[in-house]
């Protein structure tokens, strides 16, 4: 199968998946009831999405194309309502957060599709491990080649999006000491990291191609990169989001990508090149082991920096931007959480009471229903 | 606990009997007879659950009816005596913990829910009642069988609940359903009492002591679990202990549960109340221990075991077709509630069947909890003998097959028991 064609879209469009938790209200572990969920919500009344994901404790629910803040935000909210309106039917909860922060992965069961079937033989038990929640933002691009300039030029901010939405500091019942745990899993697949540094969507084709004369792949979901083109939508797809505790937070991220889009197609302040990628994962274990406080080496200057301070600098550089994009409600939420802490540290102020982690969960569930 | 019908004169063993024929068994200890018939039946609950993949528990009352008047007569069901106290606290704590299970909150977020919990009941009840006056037994004993026909096991659900750990819809549906029928039983039973006190052409005294009497036992029974929820809450949080807690939860069980015996309340739903209570004040606090660990899954065992002793077949050649209507009116009343509620209520059809079937499981046990006292049968004068075995024996019935529909709905119709097919090391 060769790649498809890069869909036009217009560029800096927004479009916002989350990964969702589904809950027992009795012992807040998960519960396989996405069936049910799916069933009652098939006739929702809206535009955005909804759909399984690889085990039965998980679905996706997507927004429609959207242009800016209020509106998408507004969306989120509006699936929100509707969404717990069926949790509650079924007495469950519906949370956001990275990882689930006790459930076993042995206890997930895979959502019965061909392709996730095919995912769980393929992968084996990483495929019930892979019970992370994540959110993906698609940023829209008018042609392939943009779309690759844009994908790596965003690699120097990937820390940030980690930072800010980190919320999964616990995994099988333990405090990793990561914000977000959740990109462990995610490195765990073979597949996984950064798309291959091409310039051209003709070049990107024929290294799609020689991936696909190995077997290795079938088509661009194979790929687990942190930013990966998604030619039938035309769009760039960041994936290293941890979904929000709230939509509110998922609304403000997905802004400041399409901010930070702007502002690089705009000002163009440097030319991606292959050196970025040096000190990528570097970066990307800083963001996600320590967070807000994580140290950062800036790819060009090779100057280190806090990613709290780079964050509050990026935030003034693209200000105008977001006032363009009618994004400033979405700035300031991000610059308060700054000093708040992100979602990780809050998900361990509540165990720091004293909290059994259910009751964490149950707090995280009803934060993120209303 | 069981207060047994039946009398059944204790056999004396012959003198010269050596002690491992049956009749050396019959003529030992009954507490060391009991102790035997234990063992046994955790070695055929392990081999049937092995080899056929059946729920423990048919092998524990398997053997339990192997040993009893029924078969063997290894031990007099008056043998169960001296295990009461420790059958009862079996029970109670399933009921408890059956109570902070479930959260009431779901009826009102879905009405079609409450419904079907209400309705389920209620057209079983009326379903049996039909079908038995039809096949010309008295209304009111008829109704009586109705009443008690209502109720799926508490027992026998959550047991298997412990035993193929499902979740999922069905099985949630299953814990609130049987909860609610368990009350609806009992009230019904109450209302049954004041019907029945009605025979009489006026509005006598008789019947506004017996409407008296059942407002009393269900608003005394509310308070009392209301009250058993608070103290523990209470206790929990002066003791903080972790390993005080089962003790306090047992402490309070066994309180509660003996308080409403002797007001003449009823333990069933003081315990379900309390259950529910301290789950609303305690929340995550509150860690019911499943089966009170591994002393409490010999509880567990004794408990089946008894439940198995009282099985009886007597008469079934002249009562099977008040049997049959018995168990088809059930399954028929509940299907009927259940699928019409099915998709308002958010349920595929798959899974209402699977519910139907999970909630077959019917126990004595319903009638006797749901009973004033554990001396139900006296308090329910003018009862005709035939229906009172036709139901022994259907329940004796449903004991074996109900845990075996009930497992296979949970597994295969549902698919909610993702450990089911796990190899067991």
């Amino acid at each position: 199968m060769s790649l498809a064609e890069f869909t036009p879209s217009e560029p800096l469009t927004l479009g916002v998946e989350l990964e969702l938790q589904l809950v027992s209200n009795h012992d807040f572990d998960l519960s396989p009831q996405a069936q049910d969920l799916l069933r009652l919500l098939g006739k929702h009344a809206g535009t955005w999405d909804v759909k399984p994901e690889i085990t039965r404790s998980m679905i996706e629910i997507s927004s429609s194309v959207q242009r800016e803040h209020a509106r998408l935000r507004a969306e989120l909210n509006d699936l929100r309502e509707q969404l717990s309106q069926a949790a509650r039917r079924l007495n469950i909860g519906i949370a956001g957060g990275g990882t689930h922060a006790y459930q076993h992965w042995s206890d997930q069961q895979i959502f019965p599709t061909e392709r996730f079937q095919y995912l769980n033989d393929l992968y084996g038990y990483l495929a019930k491990q892979f019970t992370v929640f994540g959110q993906h933002v698609h940023v829209g691009c008018e042609d392939g080649d943009k779309a690759l300039w844009l994908l790596h030029a965003l690699s120097r901010y990937v820390p940030h999006f980690i930072a800010l939405s980190a919320s999964s500091p616990f995994v099988q019942g333990v405090d990793t000491g990561f914000d977000s745990a959740r990109l462990n899993s995610v490195f765990a697949f073979p597949l996984s990291g950064r798309a291959p540094f091409v310039h051209s969507w003709e070049e990107f084709g024929q290294y799609f191609d020689k991936m696909a004369s190995t077997g290795v792949v079938k088509s661009m979901k194979d790929f687990y990169w942190d930013i990966r083109p998604k030619p039938e939508f035309g769009t760039i797809e960041l994936r290293v989001c941890d979904t929000p505790l709230t939509v509110d937070k998922a609304a403000a991220l997905a802004c400041y990508l399409q901010c930070l889009c702007s502002y690089l197609r705009n000002e163009h302040p440097y030319e991606p090149a292959d050196d970025d990628y040096l000190v990528y994962t570097f970066n990307r274990f800083q963001a996600c082991r320590f967070g807000l406080d994580g140290e950062i080496v800036d790819p060009k200057t090779k100057q280190r920096a806090k990613l709290r301070d780079d964050i509050i600098r990026t935030l003034a550089h693209i200000d105008e931007h977001a006032l363009d994009l009618k994004a400033l409600d979405a700035s300031n939420l991000l610059r308060d959480s700054l000093f708040e802490g992100n979602d990780a540290g809050w998900l361990r102020k509540q165990r720091a009471r004293g909290l059994p982690l259910s009751a964490v969960v149950e707090g995280a569930a009803g934060r993120w229903m209303g | 606990m069981p207060h047994v019908v039946d009398t059944w004169p204790a056999p004396a063993s012959a003198p010269s009997a050596v002690p491992w024929s049956l009749d050396g068994l019959r003529g030992a200890d009954p507490v060391l007879g009991f102790a035997i018939v234990l063992l046994v039946a955790v070695v055929l609950g392990e081999a049937l659950h092995r080899r056929l993949h059946l729920p423990r528990m048919v092998g524990h009352m398997v053997t339990g009816a192997l040993a009893s008047p029924l078969a063997f007569r290894l031990l007099e069901r008056t043998d169960l005596d001296p295990w009461k106290p420790l059958i009862d606290l079996a029970i109670g704590v399933l009921v408890f913990e059956l109570g902070s299970r479930i959260r009431p909150r779901w009826l009102l977020d879905n009405r079609s829910f409450a419904l079907t919990c209400l309705l389920e009941g209620a057209f079983a009840g009326v379903a049996v009642t039909a079908v038995l006056y039809m096949m010309g037994l008295p209304l009111v004993s008829a109704a009586l069988a109705g009443a008690v026909a209502m109720s799926t096991s508490p027992v026998i659900t959550l047991s298997l609940v412990h035993e193929i750990r499902p979740r999922g819809q069905v099985t949630e549906r299953l814990l609130m359903t049987t909860a609610a029928n368990c009350v609806l039983t009992m009230v019904t039973i109450k209302a049954w009492r004041v019907l029945a006190a009605a025979d009489a052409p006026t509005w006598s005294d008789e019947l506004i002591q017996a409407a008296a009497g059942a407002i009393l036992v269900v608003s005394g029974s509310l308070l009392l679990g209301l009250a058993a929820g608070w103290l523990l809450t209470k206790l929990s949080e002066a003791i903080r202990g972790v390993a005080a807690a089962p003790v306090l939860q047992i402490a309070v069980v066994i309180l509660a549960a003996m308080l409403a015996t002797q007001w003449k309340l009823s333990p069933l739903l003081a315990l379900l109340v309390a259950g529910m209570t301290a789950r609303h004040l305690m929340g995550h606090m509150l860690i019911v221990e499943p089966h009170l660990g591994s002393a409490g899954a010999a509880l567990g065992v004794m408990l089946f075991i008894a439940l198995g002793m009282l099985f009886t077949l007597d008469d079934i050649v002249r009562l099977w077709p008040w049997v049959l209507g018995l168990v088809f009116g059930r399954l028929g009343g509940k299907a009927l509630a259940v699928g019409l509620l099915a998709r308002p209520s958010g349920l595929s059809a798959r899974q209402a069947a699977a519910l139907i079937l999970a909630l077959q499981p019917m126990s004595s046990l319903a009638v006797l909890l749901t009973a004033d006292t554990l001396g139900w049968s006296e308090q329910l004068p003018g009862i005709e003998q035939r229906v009172l075995q036709s139901l022994l024996i259907a329940t004796t019935v449903m004991h074996v097959v109900g845990p075996v529909l009930a497992q296979w709905a949970l597994n295969s119709l549902a698919n909610e028991c993702p450990h089911a097919s796990a190899k067991e090391p």
